[in-house]
């Protein structure tokens, strides 16, 4: 565990060395990701007073949510690293170490939140105060702290289930379309585009079975206070048991990936 | 504490020809080869030894290098390292071994070398009261006190060679695999990191083996090598060995006392042997090693010698010569 505060520390300070590329990440990104949601929320609310439960502050509220909770969950430019290092070469340098690959990479991911939760910190504090507390949304101690929970195991979940596609670059050399295509299902299938409330009554139990409503809408919906304790737990237990099942087929991939490494760019 | 037996590795390598529509036609058919990079390689190295792995660019040195650090895997062979087979990668064996690279960055790059330092002391687990002690050992000798809170990017490429070596060898290894580890440094820089290589073998006795394009890294540093020639193995044995059974031939430079004109090259001074230089100052002969007495006595009765040497090849000279050879073999064969 020291070893993982510690890679976590070094992320961390490497991060903090980089203050410009901190500040347009936080304020360009932000504002235009905000930007975009203002105008999604207009379109959706012409003509319309409620939409999916929704009113129009509570959509707003929801989407100014999700884009917060998905900078913690996707961290922020570590996507692709694992499938860099295969292809760069430089994960041999891991394979010396006496250490597990993935874990070094998971602690390196959390450091890298850092700037994540002081976006979330400098952005996010302010929102309930700007925009209310719209009519349907408890807001309270209580959903922040089970919405947290929830963004921890999203976090982990996040980066399971891109860890068996960055790994195709064993193989593919280059998986870049694979993780933008996993990010694009990720974000319709996890609420960043739209609301799952919006998505037809049929798919509601697929998309309660699929991972990526955990990874996003779930942690929404916690700290709105849209999900009763039991829900909560339920989906919580279902985010878990999707960790174990890419942990698996992580492993599996990662023995056969090795195999095929030949360290090129070494 | 190395045996290696027949390790060989073959890789499927897609070849492309140049231009639009090859590239085209690769999105469907694409046409590969199997490249032998290393073959039936088998030799052991023991407690204290360093060998030079030496080779044309393309012969498999760093390949061989990689497979005993277990960093790729064989394609059949065996290899043990201190008893395990390195491809494992068992925590037990990677704790005891360390790979530096001349060409590839392992420190943090965005970091002062001190914190990268810190977080190996965590990756090895060593304890405080070795990891200190250890730690100013290689700064003070490699002298790179004042470098250790530079972010390791501004360094110099000689500074950071000095902070490699310090990762790699903060845990105390058994094994040293060093590829390359003087390659585009200056001279100044290249003869430090060779004191520096000697100093920590007598101090450590771990077993070493070095990859170098630089003859002098490998005439310094080891007593024995390997010369791989197009994966296989071609020679292994003392360094001196390979004047002895390589070159057939010594040279013999007359110097002469100052000439009013420049002293022919006839077919009598072609006679005693392959003429290298011939003006009014010196004379310089290949001579097969059982005539040297000869033509050094025949040397001194005709010419007026101020001054007679007798030399072994030049060892790089050789090895090359050995590389060479094969492929120059191979030339021949294709030559209509």
């Amino acid at each position: 565990m020291r070893l993982f505060w510690s890679m976590v520390g070094v992320e961390v300070r490497k991060r903090m060395s980089y203050r410009v590329d901190f500040w347009i990440n936080s304020v360009v990104g932000f504002v235009t990701e905000l930007g975009v949601a203002w105008f999604i929320v207009l379109a959706m609310f012409s003509g319309a007073d409620r939409v999916g439960g929704f009113s129009r502050d509570g959509m707003l509220l929801y989407y100014v949510a999700i884009i917060l909770i998905a900078r913690l969950v996707r961290s922020t430019d570590l996507e692709w690293a694992i499938a860099d290092d295969i292809y760069q070469g430089a994960l041999s340098r891991y394979l010396l170490y006496p250490v597990t690959y993935g874990v070094l990479k998971y602690a390196t991911q959390i450091g890298a939140l850092l700037p994540a939760l002081v976006q979330v910190a400098l952005f996010g504090a302010w929102v309930p105060f700007v925009l209310g507390i719209p009519e349907g949304v408890h807001l309270t101690p209580a959903t922040v702290a089970m919405s947290a929970g929830a963004i921890v195991v999203a976090n982990a979940l996040h980066f399971l289930s891109t860890y068996p596609i960055q790994l195709v670059a064993f193989w593919a050399d280059n998986c870049w379309s694979l993780l933008v295509a996993h990010r694009l299902i990720a974000m319709l299938f996890g609420g960043i585009l739209l609301p799952l409330a919006l998505f037809p009554a049929w798919s509601q139990p697929i998309l309660n079975a699929l991972p990526y409503r955990y990874m996003f809408a779930f942690p929404a919906d916690a700290l709105l206070g849209r999900l009763s304790v039991a829900e909560y737990a339920w989906g919580l237990g279902i985010a878990v048991a999707w960790c174990g099942i890419f942990a698996a087929v992580s492993a599996a991939v990662w023995r056969r990936g090795t195999l095929q490494y030949t360290g090129v760019g070494m | 504490m190395i045996e290696v037996d027949k390790l060989t590795k073959t890789f499927t390598v897609h070849q492309k020809e140049p231009g639009l529509k090859a590239s085209l036609k690769s999105l469907f058919v694409r046409k590969s080869i199997t490249k032998t990079a290393v073959k039936e390689v088998s030799f052991r190295v023991d407690e204290g030894e360093i060998v030079g792995v030496v080779g044309a660019n393309g012969a498999g040195k760093t390949t061989l290098v990689k497979m005993l650090a277990g960093i790729i895997h064989p394609t059949s062979g065996d290899a043990r390292v201190l008893g395990f087979r390195p491809w494992e990668r068992k925590r037990d064996f990677t704790r005891q071994i360390a790979l530096i690279m001349g060409q590839k960055a392992q420190l943090w790059w965005d970091l002062p070398a001190a914190d990268s330092f810190l977080l190996l002391r965590e990756i090895y687990q060593i304890p405080e009261e070795k990891f200190r002690p250890a730690l100013d050992y290689l700064v003070s000798i490699l002298d790179v006190k004042e470098q250790l809170t530079v972010q390791v990017r501004r360094l110099s490429l000689g500074e950071r060679m000095k902070m490699e070596l310090i990762a790699a060898l903060l845990h105390s290894p058994r094994i040293v695999y060093l590829d390359e580890p003087t390659i585009g440094l200056d001279l100044t820089a290249q003869r430090a990191i060779r004191d520096f290589i000697l100093r920590y073998r007598e101090a450590h006795r771990p077993a070493m083996i070095l990859t170098s394009h630089y003859m002098e890294d490998i005439e310094r540093l080891c007593r024995r090598i390997l010369i791989i020639r197009e994966g296989e193995l071609v020679f292994d044995g003392p360094l001196e060995k390979v004047v002895q059974i390589y070159a057939d031939h010594k040279v013999v430079t007359a110097h002469l006392q100052k000439q009013p004109e420049p002293v022919r090259e006839t077919d009598e001074l072609r006679a005693l042997g392959q003429v290298d230089t011939c003006n009014d100052v010196m004379i310089k002969l290949r001579v097969p090693r059982p005539r040297v007495a000869e033509v050094a006595a025949e040397l001194l009765r005709r010419y007026p010698v101020a001054d007679l040497a007798i030399e072994e090849v030049d060892v790089g000279t050789i090895i090359e010569r050995i590389i060479r050879a094969r492929r120059e073999a191979d030339t021949a064969q294709v030559r209509p």
